[in-house]
């Protein structure tokens, strides 16, 4: 038998960006825990469509290099922290100093918040179901801390710009740890980016703790290249009468692969999570969620929408558990599949685990092609093919899309939509 | 306007047409009725270009133009507009923005410039009134939980929006209560031109009363196998298919209204 593949060592060395001790420390730990760590393969229940497009080649293992701001386009309103290869870079980043809210870099944190940071790194990840986080912790050479204190509310959306810069090979560790304590609020938006085309690989890690009453929305963009594999994971964990809403839209790539757990633990919880995805050409995206009702009278709400054009394939895992003594729970699961060819595929798994007898769960997954009849309606009144074909498959989005909270990150998205529906549909 | 010559249509191998023959001037009101399972709804999709059928055989040319060479898009930019016997229910595209983009694709087609979102959502507005829908349709999904005449309504104000030379009516009249009839009648009589034709496909006599056709012709077993004015309807009414030769056993035009 041959042996399952480990991680490099290559894999083991950070790069050299500086970093507060506690944090240092944290990371030499991380790496030692990784030797010898397995790679996910066919059989990793959790990998199993995705192993294969996982290429940790030694190539991929350098730190990329930090760089300025050159070349770098913002045109985003509001605040904004920009990091380049995961390093921030201050000369394009633009927040204000607000009472009771902290936004800073790892590197610039005193050694009183690096310690405490350094004790909160991980703990909403549960990294034996989400192994290649792992890395990351073992790997971040920068990152953003967010610290709210109780009620204390940030005006207006953040935005955090990760790009990559592919111009030599190698990877980055994007990392943002957010701590909202009670009563709280904030509006984050994530936006993957890339130039260059060298193969590149993100791991990205970021962690939401929500304290009583906390409210906090996620944004997350996903429009990296081809040259880019991505390897995301996001952890929540909400107390009592917290809301997270999270709202995902991803565009493929070699690798796409996002895993997002939510752990409802006090009671009055509230989660929401829209999820977009769309795929073309042999582009492979995956996403893994898991919500836990581990605490009574919470909801959840959960809309995945997956289109795939071309050879792409695209994967849906929504995982469901509801604690024993999660009564009252009430969670919804839907997720919806729209393939564009024949030559595309959607593998999609609803997994509901209910250990909890008062509780009301519904989920729902379908996998369809655009209605014939309805598109021969649209055409029958002038519309041309691929117009009635957008509206159709726009219309098979819409609904999340409308939803998402922030109008820059919906024009954003609608831009690159349209540019895949000029590259998927023709006129007859 | 339409000349229509020994059209034969088939669907899944099945014949379904079997030699059509009609000639529709500019200006005419042609009514086809015939029983269930005759062919009306075939013939009203072929001429759409809805490619569930297959024209075996046989012409169909508007204006001299051949249509068959055309996609349906284009014999709508062409002027041809089918009003369905079921309008389809499209959730997650607004009715506006449907008839908007349906209008700017037959302006952009004549070279004309499109129309903005407050210039059309005026001329939307004017034309719901028409048909006495109210304008909050245009706002949601399109068809998505309308009524039976909400449809037919709909369908009526898209053919108000987009001025066909040729409009066909597939069963326009069906499922629709008298006031809703009267409506629509209203909405399509409106559209009565020196310079369009209207063809109405239906089961009923009903309708004729309040859209009065030029030419009534009687469709069944795939063919055409009678042609009158007016007064063949009334007889159709009066005496049923059966002295045509042809059975009806689901219904007979009297017994309908």
């Amino acid at each position: 038998m041959k042996p399952a593949p480990t991680l490099s060592s290559a894999f083991l060395e950070p790069g050299g960006h500086s970093l507060p001790a506690p944090l240092l420390e944290l990371r030499k730990q991380r790496g030692t825990a990784l030797v010898d760590m397995p790679l996910p393969t066919r059989k990793t229940e959790n990998w199993k469509y995705s192993s294969r497009h996982l290429k940790l080649t030694d190539g991929l293992a350098a730190s990329l290099p930090a760089t300025g701001k050159d070349g770098l386009s913002l045109s985003l309103p509001g605040y904004r922290v920009v990091f380049r290869n995961g390093v921030m870079v201050p000369e394009a980043s633009d927040f204000p100093d607000l009472d009771g809210i902290l936004i800073q870099r790892f590197g610039d944190l005193d050694d009183n918040d690096a310690a405490a940071l350094a004790e909160r790194l991980d703990n909403t990840l549960d990294t034996r179901a989400v192994q290649m986080a792992r890395l990351n912790s073992a790997r971040f050479e920068d990152g953003l801390y967010i610290r709210l204190d109780k009620e204390a509310v940030l005006d207006q959306p953040l935005f955090i710009v990760h790009e990559v810069t592919g111009t030599a090979s190698g990877s980055a560790y994007p990392r943002i740890y957010v701590d909202a304590a009670r009563h709280s609020q904030i509006t984050l938006v994530e936006e993957y980016l890339s130039s260059g085309d060298e193969p590149v690989m993100v791991n990205s890690v970021t962690e939401f703790m929500l304290a009583d009453g906390a409210n906090v929305t996620s944004v997350r963009l996903v429009m990296e290249g081809e040259n880019v594999q991505h390897i995301g994971a996001t952890g929540v964990r909400q107390a009592a009468n917290s809301r997270f809403e999270s709202h995902c839209v991803g565009f493929g790539g070699p690798l796409r692969r996002h895993d997002l757990m939510v752990r409802l633990e006090g009671e009055g919880g509230e989660c929401k999570l829209n999820g977009v995805v769309v795929t073309q050409g042999k582009q492979h995206y995956d996403n893994h969620t898991s919500i836990e009702h581990v605490a009574a009278h919470c909801d959840s709400e959960e809309t995945y929408r997956n289109i795939a054009a071309g050879e792409s394939h695209a994967v849906f895992n929504g995982r469901i558990h509801i604690h024993e003594d999660a009564q009252k729970s009430n969670a919804n699961m839907n997720n919806k599949n729209l393939l564009l060819s024949t030559g595309a595929e959607i593998d999609t798994k609803p997994e509901l685990e209910i250990y909890a007898d008062d509780v009301k769960c519904a989920h729902g997954a379908t996998i369809g092609q655009l209605d014939k009849i309805s598109l021969f309606y649209l055409v029958s009144r002038g519309i041309g093919r691929r117009e009635a074909n957008t509206l159709l498959t726009m219309a098979f989005i819409n609904e999340l899309v409308e939803q998402i909270p922030v109008q820059a990150v919906k024009d954003a998205a609608q831009l690159r939509l349209n540019e895949f529906f000029d590259q998927t549909f023709q006129e007859a | 306007m339409l000349s229509i010559k020994n059209l034969h249509a088939s669907v899944e191998g099945e014949e379904i047409l079997k030699g059509i023959n009609l000639e529709i001037k500019a200006g005419e009101v042609h009514a086809i009725m015939g029983p269930n399972g005759s062919g009306k709804s075939t013939l009203s999709q072929v001429l759409a270009g809805n490619e569930t059928f297959e024209v075996t055989e046989g012409e169909i040319t508007l204006n001299g133009e051949n249509l068959l060479d055309l996609e349906t898009e284009e014999r709508a930019r062409e002027g041809i507009f089918l009003a369905f016997q079921y309008p389809v229910e499209i959730p997650g595209v607004s009715n506006l923005q449907f008839l908007r983009t349906a209008v700017n694709a037959m302006r952009t087609h004549r070279g004309e410039p499109e129309m903005n979102a407050a210039e059309f959502m005026k001329l939307a507005r004017e034309v719901s009134k028409q048909v006495d829908l109210d304008p909050a349709f245009l706002k949601r999904g399109v068809n998505e939980g309308f009524s039976g005449g909400e449809k037919k309504r709909n369908e009526i104000l898209q053919a108000l929006l987009l001025q066909p030379k040729l409009a066909i009516l597939d069963e326009t009249d069906s499922g629709l209560d008298i006031d809703a009839l009267q409506v629509v009648s209203k909405g399509v009589n409106a559209l009565r031109a020196e310079d369009r034709a209207i063809l109405m496909v239906t089961h009923y006599q009903r309708l004729l009363n309040y859209i009065v056709p030029d030419y009534v012709h009687v469709l069944a077993g795939g063919r055409i196998v009678k042609s009158g004015g007016r007064e063949l309807a009334l007889e159709l009414e009066e005496r049923g298919y059966g002295w045509l030769g042809v059975k009806d056993e689901e219904a007979t035009p009297s017994a309908a209204s």
